[in-house]
């Protein structure tokens, strides 16, 4: 692995350039990143050879990846081969929350760092699920692709660059599918927006907003220690070191997968350059202070230098629209994610709530007015999901927290490998929306001045045919739900 | 006046400083293409002008805006409109026979492109009060104060950092004062949001937003109205009215009085709305011809400001798209947080949700400044975008008439009114960030708090 990287790294130019080294190089026109790799192979719109049943193996089953088991686990044509995490405990408590679904019966990987790698290598394996901490995402989604298994993984895909860069050029010469698991237009409201988007009734697009607000660290009880769980506490120890020593949007995906999609990034439109604002920290360092008088675990914390509270993100695109990006997790606010799209006739806005739509400067549209839009622009595959799920009567379902719920986005995924469809998301998608963090970081580090997005598919943008079939006008859909 | 001008810049070593001399410095990224040349002569933050019983006004530019303030001053005691100058002789004449049944016998200035200089140059007038098209505010308040008159003008109050120091540097200099007519200071709940936070509502504020959203595109495309306007939106591109959403965020942050903007980006996406209309217009109306085909500003405009204790503002500039009106007001804070559009206004302390109905009439009840208690229901009859025009014409009266500072003075003039211009460049410049110039020249550091919103101060003056 490290040798890959290595090798991979030396092949493309990129070797040193960690934000440190790019830095550097601002002198010119805003290209801290050099676009070093060209296509070999257009992923976009590549379909994998179809699969009747598809064998899945989940690595990291912590918050995330235990409902990940459950959600997939109730999908047809699955099949649950094998478990992995550090903690041999979630392992076993993820096997017994499936029990009621006979077909899996998966082996544990639960023995050591490198645990994962086994798992990966076995033959009888399609598909890998990611749900470990944000640093080991590139480096198992790469290895999964190595040997040969597509990769479906939790948000952020790469965290540098560099990593992004890795992914692409992986998917591209061994033909694996890389697709994130979040942030897209398949549910709810932003299904229903991508429709309205793409049957014109906002015009041509101007501008839209989309966020991470998310107030994570005012409860107390997220740090209190776990004694019983290995110490763990709700807003995970890993999360915490990712706030210190780095300023930027850290967690952009949410906001911007519904925007990029609805904008037609990467198959339309392409991101042209960005500049990030972050404040300094006004709440992390006073509670880490608290909390180290209470635990001493929380002291090496006291002095560090926390990611600023609010960052403010702009992107501009090569047509001339622009995206705005928040994330704030730090402040006592309520949340927001996909937030507004705004044309030339008509403008939608989620938060706060009630989601509103208008058509002119007169006035948000009757609330009568706003239902019978929804009934009109709900796209096809969010009334095929609503008709399974009816049909599976899965009366545990609602009882489930949200994380454990089958989703569109996993019976979407499901339902494209079985019929040999392109994925809704692609690795350019997962590449282009996880490359936004580092870019943020290295405004913030430079003044805010603009930095020049990658384009992840080598210029391929102009010419792509559009993801995210939410009409099923390419076929599918045709997966149950159990 | 031209002489002045040209003497001002070679002074302050500005000359040659326009964006496009800006545009050649940027490579490698100069983030300062505005230095900052001037020195304080005198503060004028805090200054109080010797008292005037009353206070006599002449008002230039009796357009929608002039006509509005005659309107409500002539409902404030002690002021004496006592003349009116505009290009257009009718605008005066209406003007005139408006204020028939008042005191006020204002002189007519009307017909020549220079007739507000001689108003100017009256020995028998306390403030100008200007309300023109916008390259205008800055030669006529400077005119105005060399003149030894207080001056009021419209937002924005400068459109180039030239003109900004050159307010700056004439006020210091004349000991005159130069206010921007920014209402939305006095509207309510911005003023309410403002106490909240002197009391501690919000804890520390980290972040602010404020916008100015208002769909124009039907007023602009009428050749029926005056076409200076749209005018202003070709050729440049940038926020070109910051100082509505601005204002008040810079209020809640003590901007130039604790604390000072360090730097700015800006982002504008590309014009979807008004070149495709001119073109339209064009094709059966030959009036329209001069517009098509024309480079206009982006139709979203995005700014991102950080100030020196590193809180952050976002603005944004949207006037074509068809959208509801918001000027957003967001303030941000380590213990609570309030926006007022979209409309209800709202109040959270938590992740958990805004609060009720009536635990925001509670808030409203504590919070609710002193000034709107007193004058706010009389304003609101007088009117004028809801009564904060009322309440701001008053207060600036009131203060004049008890040699009181004013609530804001030439440096947040200047301050705000700069976006405009730093915006341009950071656009022009993809969106590389801009140094904001230091209009106070370090005194922000020391300046005390003002905008007295609980009137410690005067209030003496009635709304007759």
């Amino acid at each position: 692995m490290k040798n890959n990287r290595r090798t991979f790294l030396k092949q493309f130019g990129l070797a040193g350039l960690s934000l440190t080294g790019a830095s550097k190089l601002i002198s010119k026109n805003n290209g801290p990143y050099q676009q070093a790799h060209s296509q070999r192979f257009n992923m976009h719109g590549y379909a994998a050879p179809a699969l009747d049943t598809v064998r899945i193996g989940l690595i990291g089953i912590g918050a995330r990846g235990s409902g990940t088991v459950r959600r997939l686990a109730g999908i047809e044509g699955v099949e649950i081969k094998a478990l992995c995490d550090i903690v041999p405990a979630r392992v076993s408590e993820a096997i017994e929350s499936i029990q009621q679904f006979p077909q899996h019966n998966p082996d544990s990987y639960t023995h050591g760092q490198d645990a994962w790698k086994k798992l990966c290598e076995r033959d009888d394996i399609d598909m890998i699920y990611i749900a470990t901490p944000w640093r080991l995402h590139a480096p198992q989604a790469v290895f999964a692709m190595e040997h040969d298994k597509h990769v479906y993984m939790e948000i952020p895909a790469g965290c540098t660059i560099e990593e992004n860069w890795q992914l692409v050029e992986t998917s591209e010469r061994t033909r694996k599918h890389c697709a994130l698991m979040s942030g897209n237009c398949h549910s709810g409201l932003s299904a229903i927006t991508l429709n309205m988007v793409r049957q014109g009734f906002f015009g041509d697009l101007i501008h839209g907003e989309g966020n991470y607000v998310h107030d994570r660290v005012s409860d107390r009880s997220r740090w209190v220690r776990d004694k019983s769980n290995n110490n763990w506490f709700g807003y995970r120890p890993w999360r915490v070191d990712e706030n210190v020593g780095r300023h930027g949007n850290l967690y952009p995906q949410h906001g911007l997968g519904p925007l990029a999609q609805m904008m037609d990034l990467n198959y339309g439109d392409q991101m042209d350059y960005l500049v990030s604002v972050s404040s300094d920290d006004f709440t992390m360092g006073g509670l880490m202070e608290e909390l180290a008088a209470e635990d001493d675990y929380y002291k090496p914390y006291v002095g560090q230098d926390f990611r600023g509270n609010m960052n403010v993100t702009v992107i501009r695109t090569k047509k001339g629209r622009t995206l705005m990006l928040q994330h704030d997790i730090s402040s006592p606010r309520p949340g927001s994610r996909f937030q507004l799209i705004s044309g030339t006739q008509g403008i939608f806005r989620h938060y706060p709530t009630p989601a509103r739509m208008a058509t002119s400067h007169d006035g948000w549209v009757s609330g009568e007015e706003y239902n019978a839009l929804l009934e009109k622009y709900t796209p096809t595959m969010t009334k095929s999901f609503n008709e399974l799920v009816r049909q599976a009567a899965d009366e545990e379902r609602d009882q489930l927290r949200s994380y454990a719920r089958v989703n569109e986005t996993d019976w979407r995924l499901i339902d494209c490998l079985r019929n040999g469809l392109p994925l809704e998301m692609d690795v350019y998608d997962a590449a282009l929306w996880s490359s936004v963090t580092p870019l943020t970081e290295w405004s913030v580090a430079n003044r805010s001045n603009s930095v020049s997005v990658p384009d992840f598919t080598s210029g391929a943008w102009e010419t792509n045919e559009r993801g995210m079939d939410i009409e099923l006008l390419k076929g599918g859909g045709t997966t149950r739900l159990l | 006046m031209r002489n002045n001008r040209r003497s001002f810049l070679k002074q302050f070593g500005l000359a040659g400083l326009g964006l496009a001399g800006a545009d050649k410095l940027i490579s490698p990224v100069n983030n300062e293409p505005f230095r900052q040349t001037h020195q304080q002569q005198f503060n004028m933050h805090g200054y109080a002008a010797p008292p005037l019983d009353r206070v006599r006004i002449g008002v230039i530019g009796i357009g929608s805006r002039g006509s509005g303030a005659l309107r409500r001053l002539r409902h404030i005691e002690g002021v004496e409109i006592r003349a009116l100058c505009d290009l257009v002789s009718e605008k005066v004449d209406e003007a005139i026979d408006s204020l028939q049944d008042s005191s006020h016998n204002p002189d007519r200035y009307t017909g020549g492109e220079d007739d507000w200089k001689r108003l100017c140059e009256r020995e028998d007038i306390d403030l100008v009060y200007i309300t023109t098209p916008w390259h205008l505010h800055t030669p006529q308040a400077v005119y105005a104060m060399e003149n030894d008159k207080h001056a009021a003008t419209e937002i924005p109050a400068a459109q180039t950092i030239e003109e900004c120091w050159q307010l700056v540097e004439t006020s210091e200099r004349t000991r005159k004062h130069c206010m921007m007519l920014e209402n939305c200071c006095y509207d309510f709940f911005e003023m309410m949001t403002l106490n909240m936070m002197r009391d501690g509502f919000f804890g520390e504020i980290i972040h602010g937003e404020g916008a100015y959203i208002h769909d124009r595109m039907g007023r602009w495309f009428n050749k029926e109205l005056s076409t200076w306007r749209i005018e202003e939106n070709i050729d440049r591109d940038g926020n070109l009215y910051p100082p509505h959403g601005l204002g008040p965020i810079a209020q809640l942050m003590d901007i130039n009085y604790g604390d000072k903007m360090d730097y700015m980006v800006s982002v504008s996406s590309n014009d979807f709305m008004m070149g495709p209309m001119a073109e339209k217009l064009s094709a059966t109306d030959d009036f329209w011809q001069a517009y098509a085909g024309r480079d206009f500003r982006g139709n979203l405009n995005t700014s991102v400001i950080r100030t020196d204790s590193g809180r952050t503002i976002m603005l944004q500039h949207d006037t074509t798209s068809p959208r509801p009106y918001s000027r957003i007001h967001l303030i941000s804070g380590t213990q609570g947080i309030a926006r007022k559009w979209p409309l209800p206004a709202r109040v959270a302390t938590s992740h958990d949700g805004w609060i009720s109905e009536e635990e925001f009439k509670v808030l409203e009840e504590k919070y609710t400044p002193e000034i709107s208690k007193r004058v706010g229901q009389m304003a609101s009859e007088v009117g004028g975008h809801g009564g904060m025009d009322t309440l701001m014409d008053w207060r600036m009266i009131d203060c004049l008439r008890n040699g009181l500072p004013l609530d804001m003075d030439v440096y947040d003039a200047a301050l705000w009114s700069s976006i405009v211009p730093l915006s341009e460049w950071s656009v022009a410049n993809r969106s590389n960030s801009v140094n904001i110039p230091d209009f106070t020249s370090g005194a922000w550091k020391t300046n005390e708090r003002y905008m007295d919103i609980q009137l410690k101060h005067g209030g003496t003056t009635k709304i007759i």
